[in-house]
């Protein structure tokens, strides 16, 4: 038998037991913790601390900064020295550059950056801070305008929060330029994070702790700024820090409505109100902002009638029918314009949106335009904003004069008003302007800017141009000229509407389309299959609908009638109504007449006009008389086509606020003691918004011009009057009030005490509602000394005329 | 004495040394000397004014500024002195144009209500901060009205100038030593500040000195030889409580400063040595 050595094969189990020693010894990672982030405080001693990096901002002097050896605080080894340069230096503009290290460091424990500083004289450094990365620069914080001196002072810039500097790599960073046109020199030494005892947080802030509106659609967005957090300084001020948007926590009080990221920008997302706010170390920053969204933006859904000139007549800014000019910019972004642009299209048509517009500069200064052979200026706009009036559209032409450049003092402008009726909400509107009518343009042979402003945020415009129409100012073309297309077919819902002539709709009955009296030739024409009135040698003519076929437009708001001319430079539209007497005369009749001036020609216009236009118009219950004249007097040609009364509503959906205003109140201004209202004076110095902790939001909106009170998701809601009130005269209390989703509503006087009273109001209201409420409801109250109002229950209210009468 | 007797001997007395070292820490309760004769802990709703029993008001502006050229109005409302209901009294120095004058304030003292001489008088207190702000925890003699001032004597137990949010200061105001010439002294926080945390002043007032603290530092001591006059500390003194704006200790506010400013006191609290 062979000996079996165990020894023999004590290699071979050796190396097997080595084997799987090792790879048993494998240790497993997972398990192990990330080695914690280093707290190294020190970012500059005397020389850079570790993983420190040094780079210089783009447009900076590279070598502005240097380590040296001479100017060091209390004899140190070494400081920091930056070289500010002079203007015009060709290094570069400024100095600035970031430190930031490539080891990340745990600055939770600090509360402060701080170091020494000191000039070659006396001056500021632009911005000094922590938190540029040269990454995302996600924690950056600074101060600007830094105070230095000729000798070593010690500086701190608080940390808006430490707590979230877990990983920080940007330790310090500066940027400084030219203070009169001079550069100047400053040291930084002892550059560290230190947690000082010495300062405290304060309070933090957003948009400059301002409480802003912001009126928009969904899709629009507004980026939050003026972000700081204050700080106590140890010499008993308050310092402010600008900080980055990471170091607040924002939130929306209505997510459906408008949303905000982490880095603070809105986004509209919903109809409605919203309130936007951010908390920094779990304390509310001061300022916030009022989103007021109207949902769905409304936008054209069909292109303008495109341009029928020549182009050998035309020089072109903006269309899709001829080349364009050079246009340096459709927005020159001056200070304190807050219109953004979009290009966008409509139908294929190219067209531009301005939003948040208060006024906008578009300019085409680098190849002026000669305008001097034009004789016409084209604009299509459209809105979807309120344009009644007194909301108003300018548009601003600037001729740069002989010398082609701004100033020279050879330059002129003039500045051009458009209002309703011209102007219409929700249509495309050809703006076709003689240049005759800018007479305060000395020149056009350099024009350069277009400047558009008004009380219309959101306009569409395109179609912009000069041509040159014949010698009577028309648009080319001749006098004789037929529509090439009927007039657009109408989209109301027939349950809005009372038609008088329309393809679209039922039409009530008319006396006559021509009354004997008229000075006009009426023939009823077929175009492309559809019904249209054609008057020609129009001076005037009346349509009647008297007697039986009086019509009730009580409930309409709006009269409609697309127009078709050729030649008429003036078109005037006029009501009758026949007053209760439904007769003519009888003293109770009432008339208003509407004048359009440079309607587009040679195609359909569709007015769509709010009756409030019409102010003379006192009633609309017995309207008999349309009549429709115009210049040239005698020769006028008008198409006329889908004449009717319209008004809102989306067949059935209950209106959510009020369209009209609250009614005008009738009680004399002798007997009136007014709170508020647009028709009599209010008591000086009302505060219709104290702060009594209430959840209601309050603004004053405009509504058919009226000014109105809104409260919004009300609990309760104060108003402070300006001084005591003595009511002891007065028989009753008057308020309008609006609402279809309170469910409560009570209105109380107050008198110091406080003694209050309360009086419930019957709610929701259909329309506008008033009441005149007994002060004896009130007799608890010193009626001597009211001092102030309460409105409690909930929903939203609007509320208009309150006021004590007589 | 056998080595026996020695060893315990030596430890006994070891022992009664450190007792009785440890003894003399003057600062704790009764136990170590002190009994409570007088405390107030505001506590109450929020609005209250403090306890009419304790405490009476200053009003106005008293003869220039309460004689230190201050620009502030006192008064006895609630927006100017009141619990917060959450066991702190808070005075609050309020810019408003009042009576002629452009700040409110508030100034409380126990005089004719409650006055003792010597003991242990104490306030937990944060500050307001900011240029221009003088808040003030001091005594005044209860002859001052027959005597009139310095000779009533004064002891300032905490005064703070706003702009140096760090450092308080404990003073001593006689004849022959008053204002200008009082005794005085201060105390700075190596890194910290009144105004955003509670700290404890204190004066021990014995026959012949005066000892002034902050938490369970003596940085001051006053005797009875050091003051360059007739000592007058050996009567009862009132307490008093205030926010002062501007005046000559602490120049104007300058319109850095934030208004409104309080001053948040947790509790008063007099003792007398139980020897």
């Amino acid at each position: 038998m062979k000996n079996y050595n165990l020894f023999s094969h004590t290699p071979i189990y050796l190396a097997i037991f080595l084997l799987l020693f090792v790879w048993g010894c494998e240790r497993s990672v997972s398990g192990l913790e990330e080695a914690p982030n280093s707290d190294n405080p020190d970012v500059f001693l005397d020389t850079f601390s570790d993983g420190l990096n040094y780079a210089a901002f783009d447009g900076s002097v590279l070598e502005a900064f240097q380590v040296v050896e001479d100017e060091t605080y209390d004899n140190s080894e070494a400081s920091m020295r930056f070289e500010v340069p002079d203007l015009g230096d060709p290094r570069g503009s400024f100095a600035g550059g970031a430190f930031f290290t490539s080891i990340p460091r745990d600055l939770t424990g600090y509360n402060a950056l701080t170091f020494y500083a000191k000039a070659s004289e006396s001056t500021q450094i632009g911005v000094l801070g922590l938190g540029i990365d040269l990454g995302e620069n996600k924690f950056q914080a600074s101060v600007d305008s830094t105070m230095l001196t000729r000798s070593w002072q010690k500086y701190t810039v608080p940390i808006p929060d430490p707590s979230l500097l877990e990983s920080e790599q940007g330790l310090l960073f500066y940027s400084s330029g030219p203070i009169n046109e001079e550069g100047y020199t400053f040291w930084l030494d002892e550059v560290k994070f230190e947690n000082l005892g010495t300062i405290a947080f304060d309070s933090a802030l957003i948009l400059d702790g301002e409480e802003r509106n912001f009126d928009a659609q969904n899709g629009q967005t507004f980026t939050i700024d003026g972000l700081a957090s204050r700080h106590r300084l140890p010499d008993g001020t308050v310092g402010e820090v600008n900080a980055s948007p990471y170091y607040f926590n924002f939130s929306s009080s209505d997510e459906s409505v408008a949303q905000v990221s982490e880095d603070g920008v809105v986004t509209v997302t919903g109809e409605g109100t919203a309130v936007v706010t951010a908390t920094l170390r779990g304390d509310s920053a001061e300022g916030s902002l009022t989103v007021n969204s109207g949902g769905e933006a409304n936008t054209p859904n069909a292109a303008p009638p495109a341009p029928q000139q020549d182009p050998a007549d035309v020089i072109s800014l903006y269309t899709n029918e001829y080349d364009n000019v050079t246009v340096d910019t459709w927005n020159t972004g001056w200070e304190f314009s807050t219109a953004t642009e979009s290009f966008i299209q409509v139908e294929n048509q190219d067209v531009i949106l301005y939003q948040n517009l208060n006024f906008v500069g578009i300019e085409f200064a680098s190849e002026t335009i000669d305008a001097s052979e034009m004789t016409h200026f084209r604009m299509d706009i459209w809105t979807p904003d309120p344009t009644e009036l007194p909301n108003e559209f300018k548009v601003l032409l600037v001729d740069f004069g002989a010398n082609d450049e701004f100033n020279g003092g050879d330059d002129s402008e003039h500045e051009l008003t458009f209002t309703s009726p011209t102007l219409q909400t929700g249509e495309w509107i050809s703006l076709d302007i003689p240049l005759s009518d800018f007479t305060g343009l000395q020149n056009r042979a350099n024009l350069a800017q277009l400047v558009l402003s008004g009380d219309l945020p959101n306009i569409y415009l395109t179609n912009v141009y000069f041509y040159k129409g014949d010698d009577n100012g028309n648009g080319g073309g001749e006098p004789n000229a037929e529509p090439a297309n009927s007039a657009p077919a109408p989209t109301e819902d027939e349950a809005n509407v009372l038609s008088l002539f329309s393809d679209e709709y039922s039409d009530l009955p008319v006396d006559t389309w021509r009354t004997e009296w008229s000075a006009a030739t009426l023939e009823e024409i077929d175009l492309f299959g559809n019904p249209t009135k054609k008057y020609t040698e129009l001076d005037f003519v009346g349509i009647e609908t008297t007697g039986d076929n009086l019509v009730d437009a009580s409930e309409m708001e709006f009269i409609h009638i697309d127009l078709w001319t050729p030649n008429m430079d003036v078109v005037r539209i006029k009501l009758v109504d026949f007053g209760p007497d439904g007769g003519f005369e009888g003293g109770d009749d009432s008339e208003s007449e509407l004048v359009f001036e440079d309607l587009p020609k040679e195609q359909w216009n569709s007015l769509k006009i709010p009756f409030s236009d019409f102010e003379g118009l006192e009633n609309r219950e017995n309207l008999a008389q349309f009549i429709l004249s115009g210049l040239p007097a005698g020769s006028s040609t008008l198409y006329i086509d889908n004449v009717y009364f319209s008004k809102e509503g989306d067949g059935g959906a209950p209106a959510t606020e009020p369209v009209n205003a609250a009614p005008e109140p009738d009680a004399d201004e002798a007997d009136v003691i007014s709170i508020f209202s647009d028709a009599y004076s209010n008591v000086d110095g009302t505060n219709l918004n104290p702060d009594w902790g209430q959840a209601t939001v309050v603004t004053e909106e405009t509504i058919e011009g009226n000014n109105t009170l809104k409260l919004a998701g009300l609990n309760y809601q104060g108003i402070e009057l300006g001084e005591n009130l003595d009511v002891t005269d007065m028989s009753t209390l008057h308020i309008d009030f609006w609402t279809v989703n309170s469910t409560e509503l009570s209105v109380f006087l107050i008198s110091p005490g406080p003694v209050e009273a309360p009086y419930a109001l019957t709610v929701p209201t259909s329309g506008w509602a008033s009441v005149e409420i007994p002060l004896s409801e009130f007799d608890s109250v010193d009626l001597s000394d009211v001092f102030q109002f309460k409105f409690e229950g909930d929903g939203d209210i609007w509320i208009d005329n309150i006021y004590f009468e007589n | 004495m056998t080595k026996k007797f020695i060893y315990p001997i030596t430890v006994l007395l070891y022992f009664t040394i450190f007792l009785n070292a440890c003894g003399t820490d003057s600062n704790d309760d009764s136990s170590t000397g002190w009994e409570l004769t007088w405390s107030d802990d505001f506590e109450g709703e929020k609005g209250d004014l403090p306890d009419p029993s304790s405490w009476t008001f200053d009003i106005g502006t008293g003869d220039n500024g309460w004689g230190n050229r201050e620009l502030q109005y006192y008064t006895n409302r609630p927006e100017n002195v009141s619990l917060d209901g959450e066991g702190n009294l808070v005075i609050t120095a309020i810019e408003e144009s009042f009576s002629g004058s452009s700040y409110t304030s508030a100034r409380i003292k126990t005089e004719g209500l409650f006055n003792q001489a010597y003991g242990r008088f104490e306030a937990r207190i944060k500050t307001p901060f900011g240029r221009g702000v003088w808040p003030a925890f001091w005594m005044l003699g209860s002859d001052f009205r027959e005597v009139g001032w310095p000779q009533t004597g004064e002891i300032d137990i905490m005064e703070f100038r706003g702009q140096e949010p760090s450092r308080i200061h404990g003073s001593l105001h006689g004849p022959g030593y008053s204002a200008g010439n009082a005794v005085t002294s201060s105390y700075s926080l190596a890194n910290g500040r009144f105004d955003t945390e509670f700290h404890l002043f204190a004066v021990e007032w014995f026959e012949d000195r005066i000892d002034y603290y902050v938490d369970d530092v003596r940085y001051q001591t006053i005797e009875r030889t050091d003051v360059g006059g007739e000592w007058v500390f050996d009567k009862p003194f009132f307490l008093i409580l205030n926010i002062a704006v501007g005046g000559t200790f602490v120049g104007p506010p300058s319109d850095q400063t934030p208004f409104p400013q309080q001053m948040t006191i947790d509790y008063v609290n007099v003792y007398s040595r139980t020897e």
